[in-house]
């Protein structure tokens, strides 16, 4: 029975190759799509999974509170974590770890690599895999490095044996190779290429030695019988109990969360890249949903063809449940072809998509998990397409189809419309979440930040950039292609340090105000292309302006009515004086607002080197220059330079992926619902042949022809307006809610969107309409 | 085998009550040829439907082989079907999708035979229809007469007690329609009874008996010598 099943749904898949085609490739995109976005939340869902321990491992995030409100930092005390251990029992590893670049040097071979100084609890806690060296010695002695694979490959050859070689880092101190470890994969929260002990780190950092500072990244690992909810109030008990202020506490914060769930709010988890996780797998059902209706859609269309097949069967004993398991045997056949020519678009477009995600996914269907993923959404898709279809063909009464008597399509028609009107919902909705998307990632590209992003570039600074400022200044823009550059602390689109306690004049309560500290040069405002509101900027000659500040205008707005010039600050014992009020610039998160500012005048903390190139020369003749310079004053290390907007950009990723995402989205949905409209048309075409070719003989033009079947099809599209207009403002409403810049929703989107339905529909019926209006009428009603 | 008393059948629309049957009432015997003959919407194909099984009547009795099938569900009807009645169709009904082979071996598949009986069947049964050389073709590549030998052959294959012809000669040449009804004569010559709806007093001359319908009623009932 199974194979007459096969052989008639091959056999009519054949018979009818276009609507065949149809069904096929339109399931064949929705299976594609939902697989591409199920490899993505695959990859987003596993991230972190190479630590097996999963119940135990922990990141400590602390809880600040500044003016009332928790906010969350993602550093803690540097004797958090030995106190940990030693305290609470729960606790079994405990380990610090600071992040930073440093420029590695094996003979010629320079390379700036990313990683960790960490504690020796750490190599357990991530559970590392040691190709050479073991987990217990590694990072004992204070000068040994452990590297992973990738990166000793780089310096020393690929499948070299270096345990116990040399390596020279930023070109002051050698370390000897201690271990090497399995990279990590690429769906890792918390990277890095090298550890080194983070003694090196601390080793004669004075402040580093109590809780006033927050310079570390403390991870733990609990026992298996461990109870969370003890070891966790204890965690938060340790930083108030060590300060005497309730101000401050560390939490723990699960492996499980770190990648999906880590955004907070006032202290608390709400949310994070899970949002989009669960986004993109609605989408992705959505548009398996809209592939399926379109199955639906056609075969019910198509039933009448089938209708004298049904009253046959029914006649010669088939039940009606037969009958049922036949046609879904049927849809799932067509589901399986589906899938076979959706594996073919998946090895051909991964590749791209890979590079839209910036993700290196694998189809793997080698893989069990992802076989019987593919082998679910077949057996959905076939299941829930074929369903209905089924249960509607085998409805038929055999007397009054094998009599001959059409098939009423009154309930199966309004059903099909209804199908066609939910497709164009959801395609609009697309089209007007793209628009509204878009607009609100130029809103904030547009955003004024305070300062000027195009032309500067910035470096890291490393080695002798510091001691040579002064002339490598002074030789830069001597090229006459640069117009200043300078130094600071920060990474000007980011936060930085800062901190509370502070006092000043005119202000009360001021010692929970969070305020932001830069350690720069005297050049950097003008540099970065901030902008004085009044005062002066500082002074070069440095010693000139050692006790005093600049501060931005929030910082100026908490020092009461008047000019804030000639104001005092105090911090850590020291006061100083306001010479300058410097207008607020944007930093941190780019939708927010951003902390008050105290700049001081101290080249020596510069941890970046700001250029302000002179527009209109090109990029490549300056970097030239520039390299050469650099080469000169810091011959050790590396050229490397960021342009700022170049930085900027990036920081759009999540929203960008969302962004070009529903345009992908939306054109696969268009396409879809064309398929099946496309396919409905021509079957309603075909339908009223007879019909079309009487009006023309009484005399209906090619265009009264084409209206008379555009028409029906139009009016659904509009219905679908009218449904998606509402569902669309109440979804980019919420989305645009979590940002505080943001832009208002205009009406125009919604018609441009409801047009381009329109015109799409349009284009996608009339060719149909217009090979129907041309037919010669003697054709269609030729006697038979 | 057949006994219909008062048998009535409606057809409603929100305005209008057509009565298809009118408390009809009438015997078959076992291996008897009836043709049943009346002008177009007299209610012939509704008869032969609910004799068929194929519909269930508003009224009335209707027993087949001593068991009182009015009132039945699909499903019992369905079963008593396949069982027992075989169909011959003016218009062949054969399944576009399928061979001749496999358009013979359908019933055989719903009561259950097993693979290897239905080849033997149908290869048999197939031979007897003088089609067997056709066995791989598709419908749509034989003529109309080869059509109805097919349809013919599956309505046998089953060996039902019963076949139920509408207008088996309608969409067929006198050369070809006398050859369906040689076959036909045959089956019934074996015992098998037959039931035959047609408008051409010339194959209603191959039966025993013919009751002719008006309305809905029997009108008349006449013995063939």
């Amino acid at each position: 029975m199974i194979r007459n099943y096969f052989k008639i749904a091959f056999r009519n898949l054949w018979k009818n190759k276009g609507y065949s085609a149809l069904n096929i490739f339109g399931l064949a995109i929705g299976i594609t799509c939902a697989s591409l976005i199920f490899l993505w939340v695959e990859d987003e869902v596993n991230f972190d999974n190479f630590i097996k321990d999963q119940d135990q491992v922990y990141y400590l995030p602390t809880n600040q509170q500044y003016e009332g409100e928790w906010r969350t930092f993602y550093s803690t005390p540097s004797p958090l974590a030995k106190d940990l251990k030693d305290q609470i029992p729960g606790i079994t590893k405990a380990a610090r770890t600071w992040s930073e670049n440093l420029l590695f040097s094996v003979g010629a071979n320079s390379i700036n690599k990313r990683g960790r100084y960490a504690d020796p609890d750490f190599l357990e806690i991530f559970e590392l895999s040691f190709i050479e060296g073991n987990a217990a010695e590694a990072l004992e002695a204070p000068n040994s490095i452990v590297l992973t694979q990738k990166t000793a490959a780089q310096l020393f050859g690929k499948d070299e044996k270096i345990l116990g070689k040399s390596l020279r880092v930023n070109d002051s101190d050698t370390f000897k190779i201690t271990g090497v470890v399995k990279n990590l994969p690429e769906n890792a929260s918390f990277e890095f290429e090298w550890l080194i002990p983070f003694e090196k780190y601390a080793a004669g950092v004075e402040w580093m030695k109590d809780y006033q500072s927050n310079f570390a990244d403390t991870f733990v690992k609990l026992s298996p019988e461990a109870n969370f909810k003890a070891v966790d109030e204890q965690v938060r008990a340790i930083i108030p109990t060590k300060t005497d202020q309730a101000g401050t506490y560390a939490f723990l914060h699960s492996v499980k969360d770190w990648h999906l769930r880590s955004e907070f709010k006032d202290g608390k988890i709400v949310g994070g890249q899970i949002i989009y996780v669960r986004l993109f797998t609605i989408i992705a059902i959505i548009i398996l949903l809209i592939a399926c209706i379109n199955f639906m859609n056609l075969s019910t269309a198509r039933s009448e063809k089938r209708a004298n097949e049904v009253g046959v069967r029914k006649a010669l004993g088939s039940g009606k449940n037969r009958l049922i398991f036949q046609f879904l045997a049927e849809a799932l056949i067509t589901a399986s072809l589906a899938t076979i020519v959706s594996v073919i678009l998946l090895t051909i477009l991964l590749p791209q998509f890979n590079i839209l995600v910036e993700k290196d996914l694998d189809l793997g269907l080698y893989k069990l998990t992802h076989l019987f993923l593919l082998m679910g959404i077949t057996l959905v898709c076939g299941i829930f397409a074929g369903l209905y279809p089924a249960f509607y063909l085998s409805s038929f009464n055999p007397v009054d189809v094998l009599k001959g008597a059409r098939k009423t399509q009154g309930g199966a028609s309004f059903i099909r419309k209804g199908l066609v009107i939910a497709q164009f919902t959801v395609s609009i909705v697309f089209i007007i979440s793209t628009i509204i998307v878009y607009q609100q990632i130029q809103h904030i590209k547009g955003r004024d930040l305070g300062y000027s992003r195009e032309n500067l570039i910035k470096m890291p600074v490393n080695g002798d950039m510091i001691k040579n400022f002064d002339p490598m200044r002074q030789d830069l823009i001597a090229t006459g292609m640069i117009e200043n550059v300078a130094l600071n602390n920060s990474e000007i689109l980011s936060g930085g340090n800062n901190g509370s306690g502070l006092e000043w004049q005119g202000g009360t309560n001021t010692e929970d105000v969070l305020i932001s500290f830069r350690y720069g040069s005297s050049q950097f405002i003008e540099t970065a292309g901030m902008e004085f509101l009044e005062g002066r900027g500082f002074s070069e000659n440095i010693s000139k302006d050692s006790t005093n500040v600049l501060i931005s205008e929030s910082f100026a707005k908490l020092m009461g009515d008047g000019s804030a010039l000639g104001k005092m600050v105090t911090r850590g014992g020291k006061t100083y004086t306001v010479i300058g009020v410097v207008k607020d610039y944007l930093y941190g998160d780019i939708y927010g607002t951003s902390d008050p500012v105290l700049f001081f005048n101290d080249p020596d903390y510069g941890n970046f080197m700001y250029v302000r190139i002179k527009s209109g020369i090109a990029y490549n003749q300056v970097l030239q220059n520039m390299e050469g310079i650099l080469k000169k004053y810091n011959p050790a290390f590396p050229f490397e330079y960021e342009f700022v907007d170049d930085a900027f950009n990036a920081r759009f990723k999540s929203e960008q992926l969302v962004g070009t995402l529903s345009q992908v989205f939306a054109l696969l949905a268009i396409i879809i619902s064309c398929l099946g409209l496309f396919g409905l048309a021509a079957y309603t075409a075909e339908q009223r042949r007879k019909e079309i070719g009487v009006r023309k003989v009484l005399g209906a033009s090619v265009n009264n022809i084409v209206r008379l079947l555009s028409n029906d099809f139009i009016k659904l599209v509009g219905i679908a307006i009218v449904l998606a207009v509402p569902l669309a403002w109440w979804t980019m409403h919420n989305w645009l809610q979590g940002f505080a810049y943001r832009i208002n929703i205009n009406f125009w989107v919604f018609v441009i969107a409801g047009l381009a339905a329109i015109a799409i529909a349009l284009i996608t019926v009339s060719f149909q309409a217009i090979k129907a209006a041309i037919t010669n009428p003697v054709k269609s009603l030729r006697t038979e | 085998m057949i006994t219909i008393k008062d048998l009535e059948k409606y057809y409603s629309t929100d305005e209008v009550r057509t009565i298809a049957l009118n408390k009809l009432s009438f015997k078959i015997n076992k291996g008897e040829f009836v043709a049943i003959m009346g002008p177009s919407g007299c209610g012939k194909s509704t008869l032969l439907n609910i004799l068929g099984l194929l519909d269930d009547p508003d009224g009335g009795s209707f027993i087949f082989n001593d068991v009182e099938v009015s009132g039945y569900n699909e499903r019992k009807r369905a079963n008593i079907r396949k069982h027992n009645i075989g169909f011959v169709f003016q218009s062949f009904n054969l399944i576009d999708e399928l061979t001749v082979f496999e358009n013979v071996e359908l019933p055989l598949i719903y009561t259950g035979v097993k693979s290897a009986e239905r080849k033997q069947r149908v290869e048999e049964v197939l031979e007897k229809m003088q089609i067997m050389h056709r066995r791989k073709h598709f419908p749509q590549q034989l003529s109309g007469g080869q059509q109805q030998r097919v349809a013919v052959a599956r309505a046998v294959v089953n060996n039902p007690k019963l076949i139920l012809a509408d207008e088996p000669t309608g969409n067929l040449d006198s050369s070809n329609g006398n050859e369906v009804m040689n076959l036909l004569n045959e089956l019934n010559e074996t015992g098998t009874t037959i039931i035959m709806v047609t408008h051409s007093e010339h194959d209603a001359k191959y039966s025993h008996r013919i009751i002719r319908m008006l309305d809905g009623q029997v009108v008349s009932e006449n013995v063939l010598v």
